[in-house]
């Protein structure tokens, strides 16, 4: 039996005006544990990321049905405050999009936002994510440069260190390693899974490869419909749909 | 053999004529361009110097000044400096807002948003005399005289929409990526705009403010009845202020080449106050726009 985790999808349909881009998706995602979502482009596996954090509020003719469940709580109820629900998830997102201040701004905007303004309160924690993200001997003497002079494959660390300094509890990531050369990708993926112990990770990719090196549980997705979930040593090795089964041998894509 | 590539063959002569036509003419209108600039600067440099003395800068108009007497016109650059920082400011505190409303909070292209922008382009093709007369109608209305006060509001109506629109621009071309990875370290959509969205936009925001200030100092008809005219340094909000604008107006009416002659050094002044204002904003601006993701 999968443990039930923090993150469960019921009932979830996504229409962008009248294309219904996810169908009826149920999902229990375990927790503390590293999940990848898989499946070929335009499948919605970008969409239903978008959905756990609601950026899918800022897409106009984006409409959500069923619920999504975080702690216990459907994230779209109204009433749900959209900023607390976004401070318990980090994103990182395709290219890596670092904000237009300094290096040290970026890791401190979270806790920043929550009202925190001490230096000797902020400085050791910009010093811990950015150690976390794997990131920390490359930029400690230059925190106050702008974070648009590092590396693509740096910025994706930083944003890495800026989503864990929220503190948050999920970290999703929606394929943060297309954009960034091999080695770069190496490193954030060995940092993904250092992370899985204390955070529940959700990635969307579509390399199977990657998602064979990373992934405790792997979700299958095609044209809006999950297709299936499981350990994955089971979906990606023995698959039970045949569907699944065409993807992985690379006959669908 | 092959017709098609014959017949384009046959055609080339005529096409490398057409296409050296549209380069000259291209290339004139460029040349065109930067001869204009050239003319009117040195029309205006040449026609001021016999008028271009320290005095011009440093003194007011003393008795007799518009005889061909003692004199300079410091009230008029001060007085334009003091309209045109208030002015400035006015409209900025109300455009800012607005244009954040309409970036963050609405959606794109929402008719709101859409109706907004019409009427902002519609105001900025009002000429500027217009204004100078709904500014005279509020002065009399709100029981004011001719003064500082009525010459800030007015300018700063025309300077509204071309800051509004000019920042509405920039602040568009942010990318959607970043403010969506503000909003997913939970920023709201205020925190968003203030702290990452403005910064962002800052360079484009200062050429915005650039340009309206451009436009605002040299604009005549605006003042002309609500700012009145003065000869001493203005003080006060409700004292009448002179601006250069009306300085050259009222100079080059003289029949005095005396007189004349400092209207254009009183334009050499305007153009390079323009100038000057230009640099030191853009030079700043570039200090403080170094995190903009590119």
């Amino acid at each position: 039996m999968v443990e039930r985790g923090r993150l469960s999808l019921r009932n979830l349909n996504v229409y962008y005006g009248r294309n219904q881009v996810l169908k009826n998706i149920n999902l229990d995602i375990p927790k503390n544990s590293l999940t990848v979502i898989i499946g070929p482009s335009g499948c919605g596996k970008t969409t239903l990321l978008k959905c756990f954090n609601r950026l899918l509020d800022e897409i106009e003719e984006a409409r959500v049905e069923g619920q999504v469940i975080v702690d216990d709580q459907n994230i779209y109820d109204p009433g749900v405050e959209v900023t607390l629900i976004r401070k318990k998830m980090g994103l990182l997102s395709q290219r890596p999009q670092v904000l237009p201040m300094s290096i040290y701004d970026n890791v401190a905007f979270g806790p920043r936002l929550l009202g925190q303004k001490d230096k000797s309160y902020l400085n050791p924690l910009v010093e811990k994510y950015l150690r976390l993200a794997g990131l920390w001997e490359e930029v400690k003497n230059r925190l106050n440069e702008p974070a648009n002079r590092l590396s693509i494959g740096q910025q994706q660390r930083l944003c890495l260190a800026r989503g864990l300094a929220v503190e948050p509890e999920i970290i999703l990531g929606d394929e943060p390693t297309s954009a960034l050369d091999p080695q770069s990708s190496r490193n954030v993926e060995a940092h993904l899974l250092s992370l899985k112990t204390n955070y529940t990770i959700v990635l969307v990719t579509h390399i199977l490869r990657q998602a064979k090196r990373l992934a405790d549980y792997v979700a299958f997705l095609y044209l809006g419909e999950l297709i299936e979930f499981g350990p994955a040593s089971e979906v990606l090795v023995s698959p039970r749909d045949p569907r699944t089964r065409a993807y992985i041998t690379g006959e669908i894509s | 053999m092959d017709t098609a590539w014959e017949k384009a063959k046959f055609k080339r002569p005529k096409r490398k004529i057409i296409d050296s036509l549209f380069r000259l003419a291209a290339f004139s209108s460029a040349v065109l361009v930067v001869v204009i600039l050239t003319l009117i600067l040195m029309t205006i440099l040449i026609r001021s110097l016999p008028a271009l003395k320290l005095s011009m800068i440093i003194r007011t108009p003393g008795t007799g000044y518009y005889l061909g007497h003692e004199g300079g016109i410091l009230n008029a650059i001060v007085g334009s400096l003091e309209l045109i920082s208030g002015a400035t400011l006015i409209a900025f505190i109300i455009a800012l807002p607005g244009v954040i409303y309409l970036n963050t909070y609405l959606k794109k292209n929402s008719p709101f948003s859409e109706a907004v922008r019409f009427s902002l382009d519609v105001l900025w093709g009002i000429p500027s005399i217009v204004y100078g007369v709904f500014g005279f109608l509020l002065m009399l209305a709100w029981h004011l005289r001719a003064s500082l006060l009525a010459g800030m509001v007015t300018v700063a109506l025309v300077e509204l929409p071309i800051l509004s629109r000019a920042m509405d621009e920039t602040i568009r071309m942010v990318p959607s990526e970043i403010k969506e990875a503000a909003y997913s370290l939970g920023a709201s959509r205020w925190q968003t705009a203030i702290r990452v969205i403005l910064r962002q936009a800052f360079p484009g925001i200062i050429t915005a403010v650039l340009i309206a200030l451009g436009r605002g100092l040299g604009d005549a008809a605006s003042v002309l009845f609500t700012a009145g005219y003065t000869d001493r340094l203005t003080t006060s909000l409700f004292q009448p202020v002179a601006t250069l604008p009306l300085a050259i107006f009222f100079q080059l009416n003289s029949p005095y080449p005396e007189v004349q002659q400092r209207a254009y050094a009183s334009a050499a002044i305007l153009t390079f106050l323009i100038l000057l204002i230009s640099l030191v904003i853009r030079f700043f601006s570039r200090k403080l726009s170094r995190h903009k993701i590119k």
